[in-house]
C-alpha cells in the first residue's frame, strides 16, 4: 500500500473551486485486488474485510459532488485499478445505475463516447459482462500480461492464460464491441521467441481485438520486484533485448493493422483509447476513488491555447481515509497533491505527454505558447538539434513527431525540450 | 647546570611511548594517578584517538636522585614515519634519548630510524624494553635484537612495564646517571633554539625553546636571527605539565615563550633567538626546512563543478579551515587550484602520507568541512633544455614533451622490517615497484630488515597496505627521501570521446603506463552513463593510445507507462535527470558525473 503521502486539509473541491472548463472525461479507481503483484505500483491491495459495498456507497457520494463539474454529455469514462472486475456484479449494477443517473451518458450510449473497464481474465463471467454492457460500458481492457506460465509466474500473476481469450470472447458475446488487452515484455528470462509467441497469440484471438497495450516491464521504485532486483535475485532483461522486442513488435503490429499511436499503445485506425488520449493531450478529467488523479483546465482568457494551465490533484491513496473524507465532506475526497495553474508547467506537461503520441505536438502553437512566457530561441535550438540527431521528423504537417529511433529516446527528447521551455 | 637533563622518548608507533611518558611524570609526582589516566602530553583529540603524538611538547619536572634534585626537561616527539623531521628537531634540543622497544614486538623499522636519528645528533641512548608484564614478552630476545641491529650492548637495556610501573625507578636513575648534563655556555650572549611552536587564539604564537647560551628574561627585546624580526617577551614559562610562568630561562633549560607574535609565519622552527641589544655573533645550527613531498587536492565535497565557484560557501568554509589549521601546522602548504571536474579547491603539500591523512581528518573534524581528496602525487623535477629545473606538483603542469631533457622523481631509502617468512613476497613487491635492493640485515631468526631504494611515487600508491597484508600486519617501514633521480617517466592522458580530460592526467613510469591506463579506463567505463552514441575511453602517452574501453551506446530512454496520475511524478523525474546532467562536466559532448572523477581521483583501487 502506498501510505507515505500525508493528507492535507484540502479536498478536491479546492481544485475545482475556480472557473474551469467542464470535464469531458471521468476516471474511477477501484483499489481491490486478489493479490498485490510485485511489479505494480498502483494503489491496490487485497481487501480482507470486504469493504466493497462501503466503497461503492462512498463512490456514489463522490460522483454526486463531481457531477456539476462534468461536461454534458460526458465523452469518456475509464474504470481502472486495482482490479475493477473484482467488484461483485450487484455492486456493478448499482454503480453503473448511479453513474447513469448522475452524468449525461447520451454520447457514450450512442456509441460516440467510450466507457472502459479494466478486467482481470479470471473474473470475467457472462453475468458481469452483461451487467457492464447494460450499464453502458462499451470497452474492456483485459490484463493478459503474458500467455506463458513461466513469465506470468515471474510477474506473480496467477491467472490461467487460457482465460484471456475466453474473457474476451465473453465480452464480445455480451456485445462489448471494443476490446483491448495488455501485454508485458522484457520480463526476466523472456526470450525474443517467447515474446513473439505472446504477440502472435494475442493477434490470433477471435473475434479480434482492436487495441493492444504493450509495456516494457518497468522497475518502479517502492515495489517488491525492484527490491528483489536490487538484491540481485534475478537479472533484468538487457536493454538490447528490450529494444529488439519493441522494434519487432512495432513492425509486427503495423502489418496486423494495429498502428502505434503512443509509445506503448497500438490500435486500428479510429480505435485509439479516447480516454487516454485526453490524458496525453492534457484535457480535463475528473477523478473518483482513492489515489485517483484529476486535471481540470481553467476557463476564461486563453492566453495559451496550446496548453491551458489547470489544477491537478490526487485523492488520498488510502481507502479508509478516502471513505471517511468523502463521507465527512459531502463527497469531497481529501487530496494529497494539488498543483495550481501554472503557464510554464502546463506547457512542460503538454510537451512531456504529447510527444509520446503519433500525432505529436503542433510546433507553431508550442513556440507561440513558449514565447508568451519568455524567449523561445533556446527551445527552437533544441528542436533543431533533435531533428539533426534524427530523433524528430523534419516536418510532418507542422508537427513535432518522434521518428522510430526517437521513440526509443522519448524521455531524453522530452527532457531536453522541457528544460528549454523559457521561465 | 649539572643537574639538568634534557631528553626525548623515541619509539616505533604503539610501543608505549606515551604511556611511559605518563608513568615517568607520575613517578616524579608531576601528576596524580587520576590525571595520568589520560596521556598527558597529547593535547589533541585526534592524537589520543589514533594513539599517536603529533606536536612535540616539552614538560619540566623535578626528581630527587642520589640525594640531589634534578630538573628533567622531557621533550615529546611524534612517533610516525612522516615525522622524522619533527623528531629530529625535538632531538636537537636534547642531550639524551630513551629508545623504547616493545618486548612483544621487538625492534621495528621506526625503532631503527629513530635510533639512528638520535645517534646522528650525538645523543646518549638509553634502550628500554617495555611491556615486560605481557605474557608474550621476550625481553632478553629483544635486548639481543637491539644489540644486533644498533650495536648497543644488551646489558644496557632497562626492562620496564609502563603499565605496572616496574623498572620505572631504575629508568629515572639511569636518566640522571647515564644521560649527560647540558653543555656549558660557549659564548656570553644569549642563544635559544626554537624547536616548536603552536598557535593560541588568545596569546598568539607560543614558541618552544631550548636555551643553549645565556639567559632569556621577561621584558627582553629578542631577535629571531633567521627571520630577522624582533619581539618583546611578555611571558616565559614551563609545563609541569601544568603551565607555570617563570621570570627567566637559562642555558640548559627548556620552556616556552610568548611575545605577541601574530602568526606562525613569523616563526621559523630551528631559528635562533638572541637578545636584540647584545646579539650572538652567529646562530645555533638549525634545521633544514621541511620539504613537502606528497601532494593532493582538497575540494569541498558539496560543491559542483559549474556553480560552486570560488565564491561558493563551501569553498569559503574550506578556505577558512585550511588557513586556521595551517596556523597550527605550518608543515603543510596550500594553494588555490581549479579543477574542471571538481571546481575550486586547494592543492596541498605534506611531509608524507600520514601527515596528509592527519591534515584531512583535522580539517573535517576541527573545521567542520567535508572534503573530497584526490589521490596523492609526488613532486617531480623537470630539467628543461636550457638547464632550468622546474618543480611540478601537478601532472597538468608538465611542460610539452620535447621542451625538456628529463623528468626526475623523488627517491627514498626505505627500511622494511619483515618476518622472515614474508621476505620473498616483500622483495617481489619492491621489485615490482622499481625498487633497488641495497642490503639485508639479520634481526633475529624470525625477522630481517630489508634496505631498498624506491621511488616515492611507488610508496604512496598503496605500498603500505600491500606490505601490511602480505606480512599479516607485522611488516613495518620507515623511509627517508634521499634525492631526485631521472627515470623513464611519461604523462598518461585520459581521453573521453577523443578529448583529453586534464584533471585525470597522471605521471607514471613508462613500464606501468599500460597497467595504470587500463585501470583508469575501466573505472571510468563503470562510472560514465551510457549516451546515445558509443563513447571510446582511451589512455594515451603522447599520441599513442595504450588502453581503450568502450561505453556502448544507450539503447533506449523511454518510460513505458505514462498516464493521468503519473504526470507530476514523471515531470519531476525528468526535470531531476536534467538537473543531474547539468551538474555533470561536459567533455567532448560526453557528460561525466562528478562520481566518475572521484572514482579515479580518489585513493585506493
Amino acid at each position: 500500500m502506498q501510505g507515505e503521502a500525508q493528507a492535507s486539509d484540502q479536498t478536491a473541491r479546492d481544485a475545482l473551486s475556480g472557473p474551469h472548463e467542464p470535464a469531458r472525461s471521468l476516471y474511477l479507481h477501484v483499489p481491490f485486488c486478489f493479490h498485490k503483484c510485485h511489479y505494480c505500483d498502483f494503489y491496490s491491495f487485497v481487501d480482507t474485510r470486504d469493504r466493497q459495498e462501503a466503497f461503492v456507497d462512498a463512490l456514489a457520494l463522490e460522483l454526486h459532488a463531481l457531477a456539476p463539474h462534468a461536461a454534458a454529455p460526458l465523452e469518456t469514462i475509464f474504470v481502472g485499478g486495482g482490479t475493477p472486475s473484482l467488484l461483485r456484479p450487484e455492486l456493478w449494477e448499482r454503480l453503473t445505475r448511479h453513474i447513469g443517473e448522475t452524468f449525461d451518458l447520451s454520447h457514450i450510449r450512442a456509441g460516440r463516447g467510450e466507457w472502459t473497464v479494466e478486467c482481470n481474465p479470471e473474473t470475467v463471467t457472462p453475468e458481469l459482462m452483461r451487467v457492464l454492457r447494460d450499464g453502458g460500458v462499451n470497452r474492456v481492457s483485459v490484463g493478459a500480461q503474458s500467455f506463458d506460465h513461466r513469465h506470468l509466474k515471474a510477474l506473480e500473476r496467477w491467472h490461467d492464460p487460457e482465460n484471456v481469450p475466453r474473457a474476451l470472447a465473453l465480452a464480445a458475446d455480451a456485445g462489448i464491441e471494443r476490446r483491448s488487452l495488455d501485454l508485458i515484455y522484457a520480463i526476466p528470462g523472456q526470450t525474443l521467441g517467447d515474446w513473439k509467441r505472446d504477440v502472435e497469440t494475442a493477434l490470433a484471438i477471435d473475434p479480434p481485438i482492436e487495441h493492444i497495450s504493450c509495456y516494457a516491464l518497468t522497475y518502479e521504485p517502492n515495489t517488491a520486484m525492484t527490491a528483489r532486483l536490487r538484491r540481485g535475485e534475478f537479472q533484468a532483461a538487457p536493454d538490447e533485448l528490450e529494444v529488439e522486442m519493441y522494434e519487432w513488435l512495432v513492425e509486427r503490429l503495423r502489418v496486423a493493422g494495429l498502428e502505434r499511436y503512443e509509445v506503448s499503445n497500438f490500435a486500428r485506425r479510429g480505435a485509439e483509447c479516447a480516454h487516454n488520449l485526453a490524458y496525453w493531450r492534457q484535457r480535463s478529467w475528473l477523478a473518483a476513488g482513492p489515489s485517483a488523479s484529476g486535471h481540470v483546465r481553467t476557463a476564461g482568457e486563453r492566453a495559451n491555447a496550446f496548453a491551458p494551465p489547470g489544477n491537478r490533484w490526487k485523492n488520498v491513496p488510502q481507502l479508509t481515509a478516502w471513505m471517511d473524507g468523502v463521507k465527512r465532506s459531502e463527497g469531497w475526497s481529501p487530496v494529497v497533491e494539488h498543483e495550481t495553474p501554472d503557464d510554464r508547467r502546463a506547457i512542460i506537461e503538454r510537451v512531456m505527454t504529447g510527444l509520446r503520441l503519433r500525432e505529436g505536438l503542433d510546433e507553431a502553437s508550442l513556440l507561440e505558447a513558449a514565447a508568451t512566457i519568455g524567449d523561445a530561441s533556446e527551445l527552437r535550438a533544441t528542436i533543431a538539434r533533435a531533428r539533426a540527431s534524427g530523433l524528430l521528423y523534419d516536418d510532418i504537417d507542422g508537427h513535432l513527431t518522434l521518428t522510430d529511433r526517437g521513440y526509443l529516446f522519448a524521455d531524453g527528447v522530452a527532457a531536453d525540450l522541457m528544460s528549454t521551455i523559457p521561465s | 647546570m649539572s643537574d639538568i637533563r634534557n631528553f626525548s622518548i623515541i619509539a616505533h608507533i604503539d610501543h608505549g611511548k606515551s604511556t611511559l611518558a605518563d608513568r615517568l611524570l607520575q613517578a616524579t609526582h608531576a601528576v596524580s594517578a587520576r590525571e595520568a589516566q589520560e596521556q598527558l602530553l597529547d593535547d589533541m583529540d585526534l592524537e589520543r584517538e589514533r594513539g599517536i603524538t603529533i606536536k612535540a611538547s616539552a614538560v619540566t619536572v623535578m626528581h630527587q636522585h642520589g640525594g640531589k634534585p634534578f630538573m628533567m626537561n622531557f621533550i615529546d616527539t611524534p612517533g610516525h614515519v612522516d615525522f622524522t623531521y619533527e623528531v629530529s628537531r625535538a632531538l636537537t634540543a636534547c642531550e639524551g634519548a630513551i629508545l623504547v622497544v616493545d618486548a612483544t614486538q621487538g625492534v621495528q623499522a621506526q625503532t631503527v630510524a629513530n635510533a639512528y636519528l638520535a645517534i646522528n645528533n650525538d645523543l646518549e641512548l638509553i634502550p628500554v624494553v617495555n611491556k615486560i608484564d605481557l605474557p608474550s614478552a621476550a625481553p632478553d630476545d629483544v635486548a639481543m635484537e637491539i644489540e644486533q641491529i644498533l650495536g648497543i650492548p644488551a646489558e644496557d637495556c632497562i626492562y620496564v612495564s609502563a603499565k605496572t610501573g616496574q623498572g620505572i625507578d631504575e629508568l629515572l636513575g639511569a636518566i640522571c646517571d647515564r644521560l649527560p648534563a647540558p653543555r656549558p655556555s660557549l659564548i656570553t650572549q644569549t642563544r635559544a633554539l626554537v624547536f616548536d611552536a603552536t598557535y593560541d587564539d588568545y596569546r598568539g604564537v607560543i614558541v618552544y625553546i631550548r636555551c643553549f647560551d645565556g639567559t632569556l628574561r621577561v621584558g627582553d627585546k629578542i631577535r629571531m636571527m633567521g627571520v630577522g624580526r624582533t619581539f618583546t617577551v611578555t611571558e616565559l614559562g614551563k609545563f609541569t605539565p601544568k603551565q607555570v610562568k617563570v621570570k627567566s630561562i637559562s642555558a640548559g633549560e627548556t620552556g616556552y615563550l610568548v611575545a605577541a607574535i601574530k602568526t606562525l609565519a613569523d616563526v621559523r622552527i630551528g631559528d635562533t633567538i638572541t637578545i636584540e641589544h647584545d646579539q650572538a655573533p652567529e646562530p645555533l645550527p638549525g634545521y633544514e626546512e621541511p620539504k613537502q613531498m606528497v601532494f593532493c587536492d582538497f575540494y569541498p565535497a558539496t560543491a559542483d563543478a559549474d556553480s560552486g565557484g570560488k565564491g561558493g560557501a563551501d569553498f569559503e568554509e574550506l578556505r577558512e579551515a585550511v588557513e586556521k589549521l595551517n596556523l597550527n601546522d605550518a608543515s603543510f602548504t596550500y594553494q588555490t587550484v581549479h579543477s574542471d571536474a571538481l571546481g575550486f579547491g586547494f592543492r596541498c603539500g605534506f611531509l608524507g602520507l600520514l601527515h596528509m591523512d592527519i591534515v584531512q581528518e583535522r580539517l573535517e573534524r576541527e573545521g567542520g568541512v567535508r572534503i573530497i581528496q584526490t589521490a596523492p602525487t609526488v613532486t617531480y623535477q623537470v630539467l628543461m633544455h636550457d638547464g632550468e629545473v622546474r618543480e611540478i606538483h601537478n601532472p597538468a603542469d608538465l611542460p610539452d614533451p620535447g621542451s625538456y631533457e628529463e623528468i626526475r622523481e623523488p627517491i627514498v631509502r626505505i627500511d622494511i622490517m619483515v618476518p622472515t617468512t614474508s621476505i620473498g613476497d616483500v622483495m617481489k613487491l619492491c621489485n615490482e615497484r622499481r625498487g633497488v635492493f641495497r642490503s639485508q640485515q639479520f634481526v633475529s631468526g624470525a625477522r630481517q630488515i630489508l634496505h631498498y631504494e624506491l621511488p616515492l611515487a611507488e610508496i604512496i600508491y598503496d605500498f603500505y597496505d600491500k606490505l601490511k597484508s602480505m606480512t599479516s600486519g607485522y611488516g613495518t617501514m620507515d623511509y627517508e627521501i634521499t634525492g631526485f633521480v631521472s627515470d623513464d617517466l611519461v604523462k598518461l592522458d585520459i581521453l573521453v570521446n577523443g578529448t583529453p580530460v586534464e584533471a585525470l592526467s597522471i605521471i607514471v613510469h613508462r613500464d606501468k603506463a599500460v597497467y595504470r591506463g587500463r585501470l583508469l579506463c575501466s573505472k571510468l567505463r563503470e562510472q560514465i552513463p551510457r549516451h546515445q552514441f558509443e563513447i571510446p575511453i582511451q589512455a594515451a602517452v603522447g599520441a599513442k593510445v595504450i588502453a581503450r574501453e568502450t561505453i556502448k551506446a544507450m539503447r533506449k530512454d523511454v518510460t513505458a507507462k505514462c498516464y493521468g496520475g503519473d504526470v507530476s511524478r514523471k515531470r519531476k523525474l525528468l526535470e531531476k535527470q536534467k538537473e543531474g546532467k547539468k551538474r555533470m562536466k561536459n567533455v567532448g559532448s560526453v557528460n561525466i558525473p562528478q562520481d566518475a572523477f572521484m572514482s579515479v581521483l580518489e585513493q585506493g583501487e
